[in-house]
Formats: structure tokens, C-alpha cells, sequence
């Protein structure tokens, strides 16, 4: 652990503003104290002389040549120094600001901070890649339970990978928060990725709005993920194999599926429902039925034995859920989305949501977690049995792209409520959550603050930064000043899954990216390549007249 | 070998601030080179009182200064220069060169170097001598063999015009005599330059 490294880099000078700060001085010619490295000094705790890591927040010059050196660009001021006398190369020195992480503590497998300033005058060290490598991770690069997402951005590329800890964010959920084109989709491949390495075999759920994961399925082909007799399986339900079945909604999805509901029609719908309910066989009933159901809780029922079609309530009940459900392709009367077919170790299930009308996807959203919650809750404590289809005896991974979608912040949206259910009451239950967002403004500040491990990428937005800003406190200032500043591929991973936050380059991925920008010169382009003439003169040219028939009436018999 | 006087002690302006007058052609049998007291040199001024702790005061010398007494005597001369040398010598001796040298150490009777502010005090026609090699090289390093520039404070707090000059020498002398220590008076001299040559400059 105390490999004594060859040259110090800086020195002491003292605390900083801050307990946690400390700060050094370093001429640092070479560059090599950047932002967000990590440095350290020796100090002797209880008997052993430790490496005290911290990270580079702050650099400040407190040497410069004048500025009237650099009068002509032509002319290095080092050379005006020179010509002064001055012939030294010295000709900068820096202030730099370090916030103190600690030692880390194998017993604890955490950083344990010293809480004691460094001696003014000690000498200061980077980091070797050995010692990082080791203290950063969790878990071992390609150990069990280990996601392998890249290497630390302020050395070079692959000195020091960083894996993340897989228990760490599918029991305490984890949240992607990224710009558009800053490469989150991509991200979030390299963790599927992962999670369906051989060393972790995942039982993975993936709501795809834009049907950007469907390359995934190459995984299947590649040895890479193969180990032995295990090989992963993705499985892509399209929109039109989606299925929720009628019987499974909630009267709150019921609400919110139909629009403008009146406060009677509210009532008699709760009415109807519970009836439904209570009449049905096995739980299960259809569209007819809750049809049924409303029609014989209707109000005027009870003074006429017998339907009242007039009656305005139940009439525009009818018709709002049979146009909500009846003509929908996705709602049925018998068919569902089976757990068993959706969850299993080593799958990665992807439901490509996209033609899908938003409300309807948060309510496939909302009644798929309420189901997969409820499985997961009945199967830890023994209701279902083996044969049972929502026996769950595995924890499951749900990874929602365009999460604001589905947990607004300012809004109400059915799936809201079984998100922060699950959010908070999930760990127990092996639900873990992965929520993959845009605009964190957008999205319930909630929703946002229970997940335990985030992966931030570049955000410009100043509400967005802002909103990250109060929800996420295990992200230091001086990261979320990063922020803006990254570039595609470089995220702030920060939280339960890894000791310290980190600044990494995501890793390439495996599996080709299937979420990249259409590239319209180039469509353009091929529209008028030699190959493509003949196509374009058929796509172009004008109909051929035809004779018109008129029939005697002059109606148009045929064209 | 010791080396021969170079001059005497004419004259202080504090304690540590004397004046010494570079023996001139007559007044000794081997005048000293300028090249033996030039700007930065180290210099013993030996204590003539017998029984004192103190044997002699180390002195840097940081300025000179040329008398001549005909300077401004601009009318004609009577008797030219090749005369003069006959008739009255003495006239000739009138110019001196003076040394400002600053009392920045002692060596006591039993050989021990000391830098500071000496407690002892030269009086007028102590014999001034350039310090030898070994005794700079003794005056210098501490008990571990390192360099040390105990004085500095004292140059500096001189506030004299020539004091960045001054230091900058005596660390190129030391870098000399101190090899392996080269990089920590980089770092010394480095500090005196910057704020001497690169911050005036701006």
C-alpha cells in the first residue's frame, strides 16, 4: 500500500477554506495537476503511515511573467526573463486547492477522512494509476458484480478503469442525466452491456421510447458474453406485441386514461370498477364487462330497474372507455404481458414504446412496475407459488429511458406514484430502478434524489445544473462546475456504486450504437447518386392521363 | 595559506557597517589585485584586542567607493603626474579605494564559525584579508554539511540597493562550494531573481 513514489509534485502550504480543503503549491511545468486528479500525502494515522488521497478542485496562478512580457506574441516572455537575467525556466508557480477524500479503509471499504490538515511543507504526490485503480473501485474490472464503464478521464485511456458496483445501484437505483448528443443512450448501453456480461447475468427491463436499443440484440452473436453454457438473450417487444390486459389497470389508470371526466363520472367509474371487480372470476374480467359494470351502477338504475341510455353519465362513461380502450391495439381483454416472458436472468428485455401515445406508454410503464413490484413483493414472502406466472424468485433491473416522462416534475402522471414507491421501498424487494434523463428539471425532484448512484453527463441548462444541484448531494460544487464543460463520452459518476465520484471516459462499446443522429446531407446526398437515377425518374415522374368514364348522371364511374 | 591583507578599517557607519580602505601602492609590499576584492567577496577583518571570544568578524564586501582628492581640481597643473611621484608622494596617496563591508558572521578563538550579527566590534586599522576557500566552505555549512544563509535577513533588512545583486553572487559562490546542494539555492536564487530582476521589470 505505501509504494513511495519518485517525485513529489507540490507541497503544502496550508488549509483551505474549507475542514476538507488543503491547500498546495506546485510549479507543475508538465501539466500533470489537473483538474479532478488525484494527489496525496503521507501522514501517520494510529501507527501507519497512510496515503491521504484527495482530488484537485481549485488552481489558482500565484506566479506569472508580467503581463507586459507577453506584449509581442512573437516573442516568448520566458526569452524576455532571459534577457533580464532571469534565465530559470521557473517562470510559474501554482496555487492548488485539494479536497481531502481520506485513506481508504479495506475493513470499511470506504474512504476515511483524516479530518486533520496536512503539515504545512509535506510533500505531495499524484497518484499512481496502481493505487487509484485499486481505491476507486468497488469491485475489480470484470469481478462479479462489477460494471466496467471506463477509464478515469485525467489519465490516459485505460490506465485506470473504472467499474462501478452493480449491487450498489440496482438495489439503490441509479439515474443517467445527460444532454441530447452527449452520449447518454450510449452510456446506458455500456451498462447493459455489462450487466449481461457473464459475470453478472442480469435480469434487465429496458422501456425504449425511441426503439434506440434494438442493437443490443448483437450481444447474442458475441463471444464476449458468452461463458461456458451461458449466453445472454435479448428479447425486443415491438409496439404492436405490447399488451396490457384490462382487468390489470387501476381505477387511477382508468382516470387517466380518460380525458375530462366529470365528478360524477369520477364516482359512478369507482362505482363501476369495484363492481367489475367484485363480480369478476378470478380477478379476471374484459372491457365488456366493466362496460357491463357501469352500465348497472349507473344512478338511474336504481329508480328503474333497467338501462337508461339517456342517461348523460353512464352514456359518456361508455363511450370514453370505449374509445380509451376498446379501439386501442395495446389494451386487451385477455392477453398481458407475462413476467416470466419479460424477466429471467441473463435477458435484456427491450419494450420499444415509440408510436405509442405518451399517456398510454406511462400507463404500460405504471402497470408494469405495479406489477413487477407486486410480484416481487408476493414472491419474497411466499404468496406465489413456483408455477405462479408473476413468480418473481430473482431481483429485477428496470432501466427507463426519457424518465421525465414518466415521473414529471410539476405534472401528474399515473406512473409517478409507483415509481417513488418503488424508489424508496424497492431496495427491499430487489426492484432497482435505472432512470435515464435529459432534462433532471423536468423530472420529479423526488424520483431524482432517491436514486443513489448518478452518471452526469454534459448539462448546460442552468435549471437543469440547478436541479441536480439540490437533489444530488454526493456531487461536490466543483464537479457540478464540470458539468458544462464535458465533452461527448465524459460523465461525472458519483454515489453508492463507486467510493469517490469520479470523472470517466466511457468505454467503447461492444455492441454497435443504435442511437445516433440521422445524417440528412448525407440522405440528401444519396438521393441523387449515379445508382439511384432511375428511382428517382420513377418517384418523379407525372402520371399518365388517363380517360375519365362518366356515367349518365355524370358521377365518375371509374378513373 | 592565509591570504595577505587587502586593506584596513578605516571607519563604520553601524555596527555591522565598516568602511575598510584597500592598501594602496607604498603602504604595503604586495597591493592587492582588484580581482581580490571585488563585489561579493567574503573578507576576515582580524580583531587586534587579545583575550575577546571573537578572533576575527567575516564581512562581505557590497560596495566601493574612489577618493581622489584632485576631482575637480579642474585649473592647471603646476608640476605634471611623473613629478608629483618625486617631489611629493605623499599627494598621490591621497586616493583610496573604500569597501563598504558588512559584518555578517564571526570566527571565534577555537576555530567555530559563527553567521549573525557579530557581538564583537572591529576598531580602525584592523587588517582586513580575503577569507580563504575552507573557511568559506566552514562558514557556510551547518553540522550536517548543508549550506546555510543565516545572514540573509540581515542583507535584506540593509536596504541597499545592491542587496539582490549581492545574494545572487554569494549563491553562485555557494552553488560552487556546495554541489550537491545546487537545487535548493535554485530555488533561493530563482526567488531573488524574480522579485529583483522579472517584478521591477513588469
Amino acid at each position: 500500500m505505501n509504494s513511495q513514489p519518485v517525485q513529489p509534485i507540490g507541497t503544502v502550504k496550508g488549509p483551505g477554506e474549507t475542514p476538507n480543503d488543503y491547500l498546495l503549491i506546485a510549479p507543475d511545468p508538465e501539466r500533470r495537476v489537473k483538474h479532478g486528479e488525484f494527489v496525496y500525502y503521507l501522514a501517520l494515522i494510529e501507527g501507519e503511515t497512510r496515503e491521504i488521497l484527495g482530488r484537485v478542485t481549485g488552481r489558482r496562478p500565484v506566479k506569472l511573467l508580467p503581463d507586459s512580457f507577453l506584449a509581442d506574441p512573437g516573442v516568448p516572455p520566458a526569452t524576455v526573463a532571459a534577457l533580464l537575467g532571469y534565465e530559470s525556466e521557473a517562470t510559474e508557480l501554482f496555487e492548488i486547492t485539494v479536497r481531502v477524500l481520506g485513506f481508504h479503509s479495506a475493513e470499511m471499504g470506504d474512504f476515511i477522512n483524516p479530518r486533520v490538515p496536512p503539515v504545512g511543507g509535506a510533500p505531495v504526490f499524484i497518484a499512481t494509476d496502481a493505487l487509484l485503480g485499486q481505491v476507486l473501485n468497488k469491485r475489480p474490472r470484470g469481478g462479479r458484480g462489477s460494471a466496467f464503464l471506463g477509464s478515469l478521464l485525467s489519465r490516459p485511456e485505460d490506465a485506470v478503469p473504472i467499474a462501478l458496483d452493480v449491487r450498489g445501484f440496482t438495489g439503490t437505483h441509479l439515474a443517467v442525466i445527460a444532454s441530447t448528443g452527449s452520449g447518454k443512450s450510449y452510456l446506458a448501453g455500456v451498462l447493459l452491456e455489462e450487466l449481461l456480461m457473464p459475470h453478472n447475468r442480469a435480469a434487465i427491463l429496458v422501456v425504449d421510447p425511441h426503439g434506440e436499443y434494438s442493437t443490443l440484440q448483437e450481444m447474442m452473436n458475441l463471444g464476449e458474453f458468452s461463458e461456458g453454457n451461458y449466453k445472454p438473450r435479448v428479447r425486443i417487444f415491438r409496439p404492436d406485441q405490447l399488451r396490457v390486459r384490462i382487468d390489470s389497470l387501476t381505477v387511477g389508470d382508468l382516470r387517466y386514461l380518460l380525458p375530462n371526466l366529470s365528478e360524477k363520472m369520477h364516482y359512478q367509474l369507482g362505482r363501476a370498477f369495484n363492481f367489475a371487480q367484485r363480480s369478476a372470476r378470478n380477478g379476471h374480467y374484459t372491457l365488456e364487462q366493466l362496460l357491463y359494470a357501469v352500465r348497472q351502477t349507473a344512478e338511474s338504475k336504481k329508480e328503474s330497474e333497467g338501462f337508461d341510455e339517456d342517461d348523460p353519465t353512464t352514456g359518456a362513461l361508455v363511450w370514453r372507455l370505449q374509445s380509451a380502450l376498446g379501439h386501442s391495439r395495446i389494451f386487451h381483454d385477455f392477453e398481458n404481458l407475462e413476467l416470466e416472458a419479460l424477466f429471467k436472468p441473463g435477458q435484456c428485455t427491450i419494450l420499444q414504446l415509440n408510436e405509442i401515445d405518451r399517456r398510454d406508454q406511462q400507463v404500460i410503464v405504471a402497470t408494469l412496475l405495479r406489477r413487477v413490484y407486486q410480484a416481487r413483493m408476493d414472491t419474497a414472502k411466499g404468496k406465489l407459488d413456483r408455477g405462479d406466472p408473476s413468480h418473481l424468485p430473482y431481483p429485477v433491473f428496470c432501466l427507463l429511458e426519457e424518465a421525465h416522462n414518466y415521473a414529471p416534475a410539476n405534472a401528474d402522471a399515473v406512473s409517478s406514484e409507483v415509481l417513488k414507491t418503488i424508489l424508496s421501498e424497492g431496495r427491499k424487494f430487489g426492484v432497482g430502478i435505472g432512470l435515464i434523463t435529459q432534462r433532471p428539471g423536468k423530472l420529479d425532484s423526488d424520483v431524482l434524489s432517491q436514486c443513489m448512484t448518478q452518471c452526469i453527463m454534459r448539462i448546460t441548462n442552468p435549471i437543469d445544473q440547478n436541479r441536480i444541484a439540490e437533489s444530488i448531494e454526493s456531487v461536490g460544487r466543483d464537479l457540478l462546475q464540470e458539468l458544462p464543460n464535458l465533452s461527448k463520452g465524459q460523465v461525472v459518476v458519483s454515489g453508492a456504486s463507486v467510493n469517490t465520484p469520479v470523472l470517466i471516459k466511457v468505454r467503447r462499446r461492444i455492441t454497435p450504437h443504435g442511437g445516433q443522429d440521422l445524417d440528412a446531407p448525407a440522405e440528401w446526398l444519396q438521393w441523387f447518386a449515379q445508382d439511384r437515377a432511375a428511382e428517382q425518374a420513377r418517384d418523379q415522374a407525372l402520371f399518365v392521363e388517363k380517360k375519365i368514364q362518366y356515367e349518365d348522371d355524370g358521377d365518375v364511374l371509374w378513373a | 595559506m592565509t591570504h595577505l591583507p587587502i586593506g584596513k578599517i578605516v571607519k563604520s557607519n553601524s555596527h555591522i557597517d565598516y568602511v575598510c580602505q584597500v592598501f594602496g601602492q607604498g603602504e604595503t609590499l604586495h597591493p592587492p589585485a582588484p580581482s581580490a576584492y571585488g563585489f561579493g567577496s567574503f573578507v576576515a577583518v582580524e580583531l587586534e584586542t587579545a583575550g575577546e571570544p571573537s578572533r576575527a568578524l567575516v564581512g562581505l564586501v557590497y560596495n566601493t567607493l574612489l577618493m581622489n582628492p584632485e576631482f575637480g581640481a579642474l585649473g592647471p597643473r603646476l608640476s605634471p603626474r611623473s613629478e608629483v611621484e618625486i617631489f611629493s608622494p605623499d599627494y598621490l596617496a591621497e586616493t583610496a579605494t573604500l569597501l563598504g563591508v558588512i559584518a555578517i558572521g564571526w570566527l571565534d578563538v577555537v576555530g567555530q564559525v559563527h553567521q549573525g550579527v557579530p557581538a564583537a566590534v572591529a576598531t580602525v586599522n584592523c587588517l582586513v584579508r580575503r577569507l580563504e576557500r575552507t573557511e568559506l566552505l566552514t562558514f557556510h555549512a551547518d553540522d550536517a554539511g548543508q549550506p546555510q544563509l543565516r545572514y540573509t535577513p540581515l542583507l535584506l533588512a540593509h536596504n541597499h540597493a545592491l542587496v539582490a545583486p549581492l545574494l545572487l553572487a554569494v549563491i553562485d559562490q555557494l552553488g560552487e562550494l556546495f554541489p550537491l546542494s545546487r537545487r535548493r539555492l535554485t530555488v533561493m536564487r530563482n526567488n531573488i531573481a524574480w522579485k529583483s530582476i522579472v517584478q521591477p521589470a513588469g
